[in-house]
């Protein structure tokens, strides 16, 4: 009795004391990812919310900041500073590395000797030297401003032929890359990116979304009338929602994609899409997007972070999600979700990166939500990075780690499996591509299996082949001299068609 | 029944498929077919059908093999053959076709002959198959399919006696009475069900009130 009594009380103990494997069922949303076929899987969670940073708790010059106020957009400065777009209070709040103090606040610049304020600036970007560029976005132009906070230059009203009479330019997210060219989005620029150079000066349209119509649809407007297709929605296509620029100066930009089968681009410095899409040549989001209830439709991907090592995240702020995806296209981990508990969001507006951890910026909320890598979103990173850097060898070990957490990770089968392949375990290899579903890299697998056992086995093949045509031709030659002797059963010949007029007998 | 174990009846079935004109032609007219071998076949050909959807290899295939449920297919094409076959008589009785239902029955299900053959063979091959070879795997299935297509054609042709141009009119009225039958027999199953509510609110009426 006193045994099982110590029995029990161990087992009670190892239950509270055991370390935090179980810990991932209290996160208030799911990490998943899909399979190969489309189905969702599952995993253990990738990221954990570790903290949330609102203007309540911070402090300026020992005055409270006060809440913020729907802030739109989050940047890391190359110093490591966050600039937070305080949309709704009409400043700029810049926060230290570890995001527990303010050091400055924005809210206005010099020009002309004269004192300027912000009109709901949207979007904050910073240059390689530290400058910042506000998107200010009511009072049309973009603002430019020295790491001191005195005016570098100002962007505004742009010139060109391309431009419509009387347009308004109202920026709303803003980028700069390493040579200075200003990438910005606008309100109802339908025709792509601007990009403005150093001195601020338009100078045309980048990454254009192409517009899909359907035959169906092309159809209808064909056989409409002049007055009906006046009333008919127009064509256009979506606006760009989030811009990032990766270590080469490649622009990651997000659209809201109708369709969920694309909502990145990776936009070389000619505004071609280079981006890759995985196996599922998907880059939208959810797979599962039917039904009728609020939370059905394709992902609405708002903004984009470039991470590090290929790595990308998409924002999703009608369900909630981050997706995030490797060079390859290749979907690594979703989580998130709406609510109002620890970890969840309201409305989330903006996505930003340091180092492996993620913030989101939750507009309605006013917050940053910091979450933290798990061990298992961290032996994923480690691994694809290892394997951007083409140490595939290396990240074998990451991806076995990663298949004892979660036995049917595909990316991870597939990971050992190219290191079989490569040190020439052809059995091995194909037994994990299989697994991770990979057709070519299966396929130059089992290919080389396939003529290792060809090349031992060629001289059995070759008599058996032999064998059969001898055999073969032998029985031929038996039955035609059978049918010749006239013991083939051959039956009588059939009538031509129509033989009897089209009058049956029945038999 | 016993037709299944007569040997005359499987060699007419193999000289059937060497010789499908000849074959079909003797089958109307001597009776040497088998329903029984013809429901065999169909069933046998259902479960290759299943059989390659779940084990032909992930290269050629991109099936899910849980998603693959072989008794409901086997229903389906049970389903299907009875319909066509049922639906082809209704309109062959029409236009002076000379074949029984019986011949029909046959005619289609020794047809299915070739598929059987080629869906397992496909099946075994895609084993043996890596990327870039799925031509390979194809060709397999289309002459199967191609095979039971002409032998069908001439079967329905010769137990009906018909001409290829005939042959094929009936085959396409074929399909509008396939398309009628499901069409009743889902208007019969919405009507019993409406009189099958309509007596059980009276019997819950006279519960409730009494």
């Amino acid at each position: 009795m006193n045994t099982i009594k110590r029995m029990l009380i161990i087992a009670l103990l190892l239950c509270v004391l055991a370390p935090s494997a179980l810990a991932d069922l209290d996160l208030p949303y799911d990490t998943y990812t899909y399979d190969y076929w489309g189905n969702v899987r599952f995993t253990p969670a990738a990221y954990a919310p570790v903290s949330s940073v609102s203007g309540t708790d911070l402090t300026y010059n020992g005055e409270p900041v006060g809440a913020f106020s729907s802030p739109q957009d989050i940047c890391r400065s190359p110093g490591g500073l966050f600039y937070l777009a305080d949309t709704g209070n009409n400043r700029i709040v810049v926060l230290n590395e570890a995001m527990d103090t303010v050091i400055n606040i924005i809210d206005g610049f010099e020009l002309d000797g004269r004192r300027q304020t912000f009109d709901a600036p949207t979007g904050v970007g910073v240059s390689l030297p530290g400058a910042l560029y506000i998107a200010d976005s009511q009072n049309r132009r973009i603002v430019a401003l020295n790491p001191d906070g005195t005016l570098f230059k100002v962007v505004s009203n742009p010139q060109s032929e391309v431009l419509e009479e009387g347009y308004v330019f109202t920026p709303l997210k803003v980028c700069v890359d390493y040579a200075g060219r200003i990438y910005c989005i606008a309100q109802k620029m339908f025709e792509g990116i601007m990009v403005f150079d150093t001195d601020g000066r338009f100078t045309g349209f980048f990454g254009t979304i192409e517009v899909k119509i359907s035959l169906w649809e092309k159809f209808w407007r064909r056989i409409a009338s002049k007055e009906e297709r006046s009333k008919q929605k127009l064509f256009i296509p979506t606006e760009f929602t989030g811009i990032d620029i990766d270590d080469d100066g490649f622009v990651y930009a997000s659209n809201i994609d109708t369709d969920g089968v694309q909502a990145v681009k990776r936009l070389n410095p000619r505004g071609e899409d280079v981006i890759k899409k995985g196996p599922e040549e998907n880059l939208g989001g959810d797979l599962w997007i039917g039904g009728y209830t609020q939370y059905s439709g394709p992902s609405k991907i708002v903004d984009v972070v470039y991470r590090s090592d290929g790595i990308y995240s998409l924002l999703d702020s009608l369900r909630g999600r981050v997706f995030t995806y490797d060079h390859e296209g290749n979907l690594l981990y979703i989580f998130g979700g709406l609510g109002t508990q620890r970890g969840t969001f309201t409305t989330p507006a903006a996505i930003e990166a340091v180092g492996e951890t993620i913030l989101v910026l939750d507009a309605y909320r006013a917050a940053i939500l910091v979450f933290g890598e798990t061990e298992y979103g961290a032996l994923i990173n480690e691994a694809v990075a290892l394997r951007y850097d083409g140490d595939e060898t290396k990240a074998v070990a990451k991806w076995e780690a990663v298949l004892r957490l979660d036995e049917n990770n595909e990316l991870a089968n597939v990971g050992i499996g190219k290191a079989y392949l490569a040190a020439g375990d052809n059995e091995q290899a194909m037994l994990y591509l299989k697994r991770g579903m990979n057709k070519s890299y299966y396929s130059v697998a089992f290919k080389r299996y396939r003529n290792a056992i060809l090349r031992d086995n060629l001289g059995i093949i070759l008599t058996v082949v032999i064998a059969l045509i001898i055999g073969l031709v032998v029985l031929f030659q038996i039955r035609r001299r059978r049918r010749a002797a006239g013991k083939g059963g051959n039956r009588p010949k059939r009538p031509k068609y129509g033989h009897d007029g089209g009058k049956a007998v029945s038999t | 029944m016993r037709s299944l174990f007569s040997k005359e009846r499987w060699k007419t079935l193999f000289y059937t498929v060497s010789h499908p004109a000849d074959g079909y032609y003797w089958i109307r007219h001597q009776d040497t077919g088998s329903v029984w071998i013809a429901v065999l076949l169909v069933v046998l050909f259902s479960l290759s059908f299943s059989l390659n959807r779940m084990y032909a290899s992930f290269v050629v295939s991109d099936v899910d093999p849980r998603s693959v449920a072989s008794l409901q297919e086997l229903g389906g094409v049970l389903l299907l053959y009875l319909m066509l076959c049922v639906g082809n008589w209704s309109v062959t009785c029409l236009m002076d076709g000379e074949g029984r239902f019986k011949d029909i029955l046959i005619a289609v299900g020794y047809a299915m002959l070739p598929m059987i053959v080629t869906f397992n063979l496909a099946t075994l091959v895609s084993q043996i198959i890596a990327e870039n070879e799925e031509g390979f795997y194809a060709i397999i299935l289309i002459i199967g399919i191609g095979y039971t297509a002409m032998m069908m054609l001439t079967g329905i042709m010769q137990v009906h006696n018909y001409t290829l141009g005939k042959t094929l009119l009936t085959l396409f009225l074929t399909l509008f009475a396939v398309f009628i039958i499901i069409f009743l027999v889902l208007l019969i199953f919405n009507f019993i069900t409406q009189i099958v509510t309509f007596f059980q609110s009276i019997y819950y009426e006279l519960i409730f009130r009494t």
